[in-house]
């Protein structure tokens, strides 16, 4: 451990929602809790609810901070039970001795009374539960959502629109992830040995596959499969004295921009600009001292628009990174060099093995090393990785560098 | 409205009450901040551009415009016999955005539809309650 947090950060104020207790006759719900709370906090220290740079809360840390339209640079949704907001405030005094923010609030509203007598609505669901009338399930599931690919397909609408992109380019980055995923014999998408549509693909085998969500084809999706991965970090004290060599996380970033689509302020654009740039800083890095990248590839869409937003590509020009063969194997900027969500493996949060492979790839164990996979090593000592969460919502980038 | 068959919205009794109330009379009412003069949508008690709690309500023109749209295969909800269809974000006139199923375009010529086309709200009386709005191209 490098520096001792303590006494690096204080509480500075606290507040409660205007009423609290038995809210019989004007129960709130939980977003109005969160809404008073942060009103009357902010208003006790004397600052704006805009200063607000980081927030936790357990699970809906994401959706208070686009309530209150803020753009923060931390977001903490830890969610275990009645301790989560202890530990989120161990985790604040760690981020702020870190530099990350200055000023954060942890956050909490929970009509429990009011949910166990159901005088919100649908009848006493007892403690936890969804709320019905939140805004997703008002103004966004009555129009027949199915999915993630519903949500993501606007956005590919968008850009095709606005940038004059077409669904041939977004095809051009399953093909070339398609390429990666035959060099990888415990990707999904290996050969046909290994499933039906498996093995290399062109870009009309996209454009032909099955369509799902217009402009979205079966190939631009990714798959829906089974993972279990894990990573270990230690200090940098430590870190070389293990049998396996250390890949040091050179910058961090994270950042959001909405929960909801409805909310999402260019379709065509994540908070990954965001994200990217806090990690690029703290690395002293940038995108042009990138050796390869991996980049969370829901469907090709995604993986697109975040090339541009990690600064690998000029705006609109996102699918153009994978053009030629230069993020397949062999090329000059090798790209998702497991195969990717669209063809290795997805379960659903695709963060993981992404992390997985970015540690193989700097350690060089991808081709031999432990559990790695033959034929795949690329040379590289530094990638830019880049998680995507929710609907195109939020982001996390790492900066990660080899000896 | 014994035919409708897809999800009713439940409203927020605190926050959108006077969306929905407005829904039943086939009014589009919008909630605006008289700090800032900006619409926000969805409704919310604190204005997200300048945290100002003096919101007003008023009736909107009921036009939009597509800002981006696609056609789905599959739906949840009530919507799954109706697929192929056409959900889309519009762009509301007076500001701000909201998501809806898009009517009087052709889901199998996505093609054909035009970013930026006008649209008109229109309302289906889904209970004695509740009307959801649906947004249909007029040009």
């Amino acid at each position: 451990m490098s520096s001792n947090p303590s006494k690096q950060a204080a509480i500075i104020a606290a507040a409660e929602a205007d009423e609290i207790g038995y809210l019989d006759d004007n129960p709130k719900t939980s977003m109005m809790l969160h809404v008073e709370a942060i009103k009357n906090v902010t208003h006790e220290a004397g600052i704006k609810i805009s200063d607000i740079e980081a927030i936790a809360s357990p699970g809906v840390a994401g959706n208070v901070a686009e309530y209150l339209g803020l753009d923060p640079k931390w977001i903490d949704t830890t969610q275990i039970g009645g301790c989560s907001f202890q530990v989120q405030a161990q985790h604040m005094l760690a981020a702020i001795n870190a530099g990350i923010f200055d000023i954060g609030v942890i956050t909490h509203g929970e009509p429990g009374w009011a949910r166990r007598t159901g005088a919100l609505g649908g009848g006493g669901r007892g403690f936890g539960g969804g709320d019905p009338d939140s805004p997703g399930p008002q103004f966004e599931a009555p129009y027949g959502p199915a999915g993630a690919p519903t949500a993501y397909s606007h956005a590919m609408t968008r850009h095709m629109h606005q940038w004059g992109s077409t669904q041939a380019d977004f095809a051009q980055i399953a093909v070339t992830t398609r390429d990666w995923a035959t060099l990888n014999p415990r990707a999904i998408m290996h050969s046909k040995e290994t499933h039906p549509y498996g093995g290399a693909v062109t870009v009309d085998d996209v454009l032909n596959s099955r369509l799902i969500s217009w402009p979205l084809n079966l190939l631009d999706c990714c798959l829906v499969c089974d993972h279990g991965g894990a990573v270990l970090l230690a200090s940098a004290d430590i870190a070389r004295s293990f049998r396996t060599p250390p890949v040091w996380i050179a910058g961090s970033g994270e950042a959001m921009d909405h929960a909801m689509l409805m909310e999402m302020k260019d379709f065509t654009a994540t908070s990954a600009s965001l994200s990217a740039a806090r990690a690029y800083k703290m690395a002293g890095m940038g995108p042009e001292d990138m050796e390869m990248a991996m980049i969370y590839d829901s469907f090709t869409v995604t993986a697109g628009i975040t090339a541009e937003m990690l600064g690998l590509t000029p705006r609109g020009e996102g699918p153009g990174l994978w053009a030629d063969g230069n993020a397949g194997p062999g090329g000059k900027f090798p790209v998702n060099t497991n195969g990717g969500g669209l063809s290795f493996n997805h379960s659903g949060m695709y963060g993981m093995q992404l992390l997985v492979e970015s540690y193989r790839q700097l350690a060089g164990t991808a081709e031999d090393g432990i559990h790695g996979i033959a034929g795949k090593q690329t040379n590289a000592k530094s990638l830019v990785v880049n998680g995507t969460g929710g609907s195109l919502s939020f982001t996390g980038t790492l900066v990660l560098t080899a000896d | 409205m014994a035919d409708y068959n897809k999800m009713i919205p439940t409203p927020d009794k605190f926050t959108s009450k006077p969306y929905w109330d407005g829904a039943k009379e086939g009014k589009l009412m919008l909630p605006r901040c008289t700090t800032c003069n900006k619409v926000h949508f969805y409704p919310r008690v604190i204005c997200p551009f300048c945290h100002s709690s003096d919101i007003e309500w008023f009736e909107a023109s009921g036009e939009g415009y597509i800002h981006t749209f696609a056609v789905q295969t599959r739906g949840s909800g009530g919507w799954q016999d109706d697929a192929p269809f056409v959900t889309a974000y519009i762009d509301l006139k007076e500001g701000d955005r909201l998501f809806t199923v898009l009517r009087g375009v052709d889901p199998d010529k996505p093609q054909e539809i035009q970013i930026g086309a006008k649209c008109q709200i229109e309302w289906d009386e889904a209970s004695d309650e509740i009307s959801v709005p649906y947004w249909r191209v007029v040009e």
